[in-house]
């Protein structure tokens, strides 16, 4: 734990409201891109952010010195947009976003790789892809893929077993390399 | 040779494969298993290049402004129920330690008043664990009080000594809390039959609920107005001696217990 932090969690643990306020103001940005991955919408995402730091605020007493704050609370935030897609029964259903809508915006025409290439139209393709996730597939494939978060962890996390987990990965990514395999330029085979 | 399957190399790629070093060592070998991980790979860049909205400059402020207000409800919250949580302990304490109370009475008691009931030609004597009881729960009682007490006496000490031009500051706070633990206090008293903590805790809550009432500064006519309803019922004498009795029984000797 960086030391800034440890000294701010200490203050804050005997009721220093301005340590705390540290803590908030350095962190927000970060959970702020986890929640967005995870919920997928800015709206959400601020709401994910907010009930994250008012559970680190209640537990902030169970924090172990050793740890580091940072990912203590990517860890909370995850769990807060868990809860968030669950309550919102979007969790095993596909994400929730209009995909085919959103694709129906951008050009019909096939486009070429190398003019899609970084540009708006890509993203709004990439956007696409990972609302046709189902909640558990992008969820399992974000905390993979973004977080770091070893299968067993997301595993546990998801409550499914590992080799669940595992394949929930692998068609998040099937799904995501479907949909995008137009845009990216493959390496012709040299055989 | 046998070619990679897509999960093998979604695997491989986050490191998860069971045999890394084969797997590695075939994509070296076969370039069309290579140029399919390539391929994934790339498409994976694109995720990894998905654009996250950036929140404004002072979104952690933001934030915070928004959460100090949460933040101000919860501790309210807490500070709403720890007082009385408080006051509930103590109610326990004084159940108990009355049962603990009567009990050892009896046993200490039961062969004196074998000897005092014998009829020895004259009335029965009463017995002594009655008045015993009735003392007991009111010195427990009382003991239990005295915190309580105290902090209402510093309560009152600061509103009558204020100044009615420079004010009282946030007493809202603090007399909410009082009020909760007096009016359970004097319920408990009333039903225990003690008539003078009941009074004087009867007197002293129309002037805590007024005092919690309060904005964030009591001052001018409204000051001296409680400080004159203070002063008329002679409150704060009634508390501060309530408070220096409080102390007393625990020194005194049982009466029924010398008695006889």
């Amino acid at each position: 734990m960086e030391m800034t932090d440890a000294v701010n969690v200490e203050r804050a643990r005997q009721g220093d409201a301005d340590a705390f306020r540290l803590l908030v103001e350095r962190h927000s940005r970060p959970i702020f891109r986890v929640a967005y991955r995870m919920t997928g919408n800015e709206h959400d995402a601020d709401d994910v952010v907010q009930e994250t730091f008012l559970r680190a605020y209640r537990q902030i007493h169970n924090f172990e010195d050793r740890a580091n704050f940072s990912t203590w609370l990517h860890r909370i935030a995850i769990n807060c947009s868990l809860d968030l897609l669950r309550s919102r029964g979007r969790h095993e259903k596909q994400y929730g976003g209009d995909a085919e809508a959103l694709e129906h915006e951008i050009s019909t025409e096939a486009p070429q790789p190398d003019r899609l290439l970084l540009s708006a139209e890509l993203q709004v393709h990439v956007t696409a892809a990972l609302e046709r996730l189902t909640g558990n597939e992008r969820t399992a494939f974000m905390l993979r893929h973004f977080e770091g978060m070893p299968v067993e962890e997301i595993g546990k996390t998801l409550g499914i077993q590992v080799n669940a987990a595992k394949h929930t990965i692998f068609r998040a990514v099937r799904k995501l390399r479907e949909a995008l395999q137009p845009f990216v330029r493959s390496t012709p085979c040299s055989t | 040779m046998q070619h990679l399957n897509e999960e093998t190399l979604v695997a491989h790629h986050y490191r998860d494969a069971e045999d890394g070093a084969a797997v590695a060592q075939h994509l070296r070998d076969c370039p069309a298993c290579a140029a399919q991980y390539e391929e994934l790979r790339l498409v994976l860049a694109l995720v990894d290049d998905a654009s996250i909205p950036e929140p404004a400059g002072n979104y952690g402020e933001e934030v915070w402004r928004r959460l100090r207000w949460k933040l101000g409800s919860e501790k309210k919250k807490r500070k709403a129920w720890q007082p009385l949580a408080a006051v509930a302990a103590a109610l326990i304490a004084v159940f108990f330690l009355g049962q603990w109370w009567n009990a050892r009475n009896a046993t200490a008691t039961a062969p004196l008043q074998a000897s005092h009931n014998r009829p020895a030609g004259g009335s029965e004597v009463r017995t002594a664990p009655e008045g015993a009881d009735a003392n007991a729960g009111s010195r427990i009682l009382l003991v239990v009080v005295s915190d309580h007490l105290e902090s209402s006496e510093r309560m009152l000490l600061e509103v009558a000594n204020a100044d009615p031009e420079r004010g009282l500051r946030n007493p809202a706070d603090r007399a909410g809390e009082l009020v909760a633990s007096n009016r359970i206090y004097r319920q408990t008293a009333a039903q225990r039959g003690d008539a003078r903590i009941a009074n004087v805790l009867s007197d002293l809550e129309p002037i805590l609920v007024e005092l919690s009432h309060a904005g964030t500064t009591i001052d001018g006519e409204e000051l001296q107005q409680l400080q004159e309803r203070i002063d008329a019922k002679g409150l704060l004498f009634k508390v501060r001696v309530s408070s220096a009795r409080d102390e007393a029984p625990v020194r005194t000797h049982n009466p029924t217990t010398t008695s006889l």
